[in-house]
């Protein structure tokens, strides 16, 4: 190499541009793609079961309505969070989120293990406004998902859908979907799913300590 | 993590520093040809600008090489290095774990003193009332309120009132946390609206509210249903967490809408099981501070 090969590049914006490319993408390679090709060897422990027809719903419901953005579900291993939210967030439990709910976007709080915090019905005068129980709070009403019932025509084909992707959902459980969903409103399969997250999933085994240290991709 | 990609990750780290330390030796030796001028002989800006040839200043070589060191101290001590655990042995989990335990050691000797008095009396220490505030806010407003006042539209009870649905002791207090607590009153709409309209006449009679005298006299014959929990005077059963209708304190609301929908369509109250969520310690500290804040009328907020 010499000086030449330098001045090369130093005159070649496209040149410059494709190597530094290259060069910041080595760090992708290493840290992204090793986690990203391994996902699948993540199984979902015995007691994680792929949502219910209802709760099913509600995530969907959770996602098209943004929750996301300013509520994660993702409990980081530091004493601040498990001290108030609980034990810490593990791959394992998230295995049938499609997309997963993690983030560090935390405008409200942390909601990976909120299941069972609150009762149904301060969820739902919650979600009609939130100010009705929380004064201090910022975040929006969603007075709509009382009134609005839910579509059971598409539950099956969500349900297919998450079994082409590897969700153990049997005949049977696809067949009784639309009566599990059978006029239930909005409100209520995002209660639901609420209600559901965490406590079904707390990656515990018998003697309370924690079933799979996480670390391990 | 399988061996190939411990070892497709070892080797992009390799060839990043690699390439990055070969620059970082050679590029400063490289021979660059000077013009006349002192430059490089590159323009821009047909001729404006030219390109002098300097040395790299020793602020940018220092910090370059104290950003080396730090890479390759960081894969020696940290996990980072493909599989390579690092020489540490550091784990987020195991940093977890000694902040849990130093804090634990911290507040052990507190929760020891504070395990040697009763709830009651407990209620009354300072250092007590602290934790426990920290602890409703975090878990108990949402319901209840920062001000410990209640809210009606979940049935969440007033802390501060010393009226309780499942009696005010320490012990009553630690069970209600601990357990939690679920109140069901049956809808009475197969009475009829009628039979409806005058139980609620009654009921507001019951505590001395205004109310029709007519129609209460004709809902007393019916109040023997809702005697079985509310007892024949209607003053409640802390047992089964039946409210008292005669002490103007209203669970659901006391307004004659409120009154009638509750009969309407029955009420649920639901107060969670903190068991999971708080340790045994912590709910004693939480039962000391309602203890605290119902004899003292007020929460610190």
């Amino acid at each position: 190499m010499a000086y030449k090969h330098f001045e090369a590049i130093e005159k070649h914006a496209a040149l410059l541009g494709v190597l530094t490319a290259v060069m910041v993408s080595i760090g992708g390679l290493a840290e992204i793609t090793p986690l990203f090709m391994e996902a699948h060897a993540v199984k979902a422990p015995a007691h994680v079961k792929p949502y219910d027809p209802l709760r099913l719903a509600g995530r969907d419901i959770y996602v098209r309505e943004g929750c996301y953005l300013c509520h994660s579900q993702m409990i980081r291993a530091l004493r601040a969070e498990t001290e108030r939210y609980g034990h810490y967030s593990v791959a394992e439990e998230s295995v049938y989120d499609r997309p997963f709910q993690w983030g560090s976007k935390r405008t409200g709080p942390d909601l990976a293990r909120v299941g069972g915090k609150y009762s149904d019905q301060w969820h739902e005068v919650h979600m009609m406004n939130p100010r009705q129980v929380v004064p201090q709070s910022n975040m929006p009403g969603y007075p709509w998902l009382a009134s609005a019932k839910l579509d059971a025509s598409d539950i099956q084909a969500r349900m297919r859908g998450l079994r082409k992707l590897g969700d153990p959902y049997s005949d049977a459980d696809i067949a009784g979907a639309p009566a599990a969903v059978e006029g239930k409103t909005e409100m209520d399969a995002l209660v639901a799913y609420l209600q559901g997250l965490g406590i079904k999933n707390e990656p515990t085994t018998a003697d309370g300590k924690p079933a799979n240290d996480g670390g391990e991709p | 993590m399988s061996l190939f990609w411990s070892l497709w990750i070892m080797f992009l780290v390799v060839l990043n520093l690699g390439i990055t330390l070969f620059l970082f030796i050679w590029a400063p030796r490289a021979k660059i040809p000077v013009q006349a001028d002192g430059t490089s002989g590159h323009v821009w800006a047909h001729g404006v600008l030219r390109e002098g040839v300097h040395k790299l200043p020793m602020w940018w070589v220092l910090l370059s090489a104290a950003m080396f060191v730090v890479g390759f101290a960081y894969l020696a001590l940290y996990p980072g290095f493909g599989a390579f655990k690092g020489m540490l042995g550091w784990t987020s989990h195991q940093q977890l774990a000694e902040a849990t335990a130093a804090n634990d050691a911290k507040l052990g000797e507190l929760m020891k003193r504070f395990s040697l008095y009763p709830i009651e009396q407990l209620a009354g220490d300072p250092a007590a009332q602290q934790l426990g505030e920290r602890l409703f806010m975090d878990n108990c407003a949402a319901c209840h309120g920062r001000a410990a006042k209640g809210n009606v539209l979940v049935g969440a009870p007033d802390l501060t009132d010393n009226d309780w649905l499942y009696g005010g002791d320490g012990k009553a207090i630690y069970t209600s946390i601990h357990d939690g607590r679920s109140g069901v009153m049956p809808p009475w709409a197969s009475l009829g609206e009628d039979n409806v309209n005058h139980l609620v006449q009654y009921v507001l009679s019951l505590s001395g509210s205004p109310h029709d005298e007519q129609a209460a006299e004709a809902g007393k014959p019916l109040f023997a249903t809702c005697a079985a929990c509310h007892g024949p005077d209607g003053k409640g059963n802390q047992a089964l967490g039946a409210p008292n209708l005669t002490d103007h304190i209203w669970l659901h609301g006391g307004t004659v809408a409120d009154i009638h929908k509750t009969i309407h369509d029955g009420q649920q109250g639901h107060m969670p099981a903190w068991s999971p969520r708080l340790t045994d310690d912590q709910i004693r500290v939480l039962a000391a501070y309602v203890y605290h804040v119902s004899h003292n009328g007020n929460a610190s907020d």
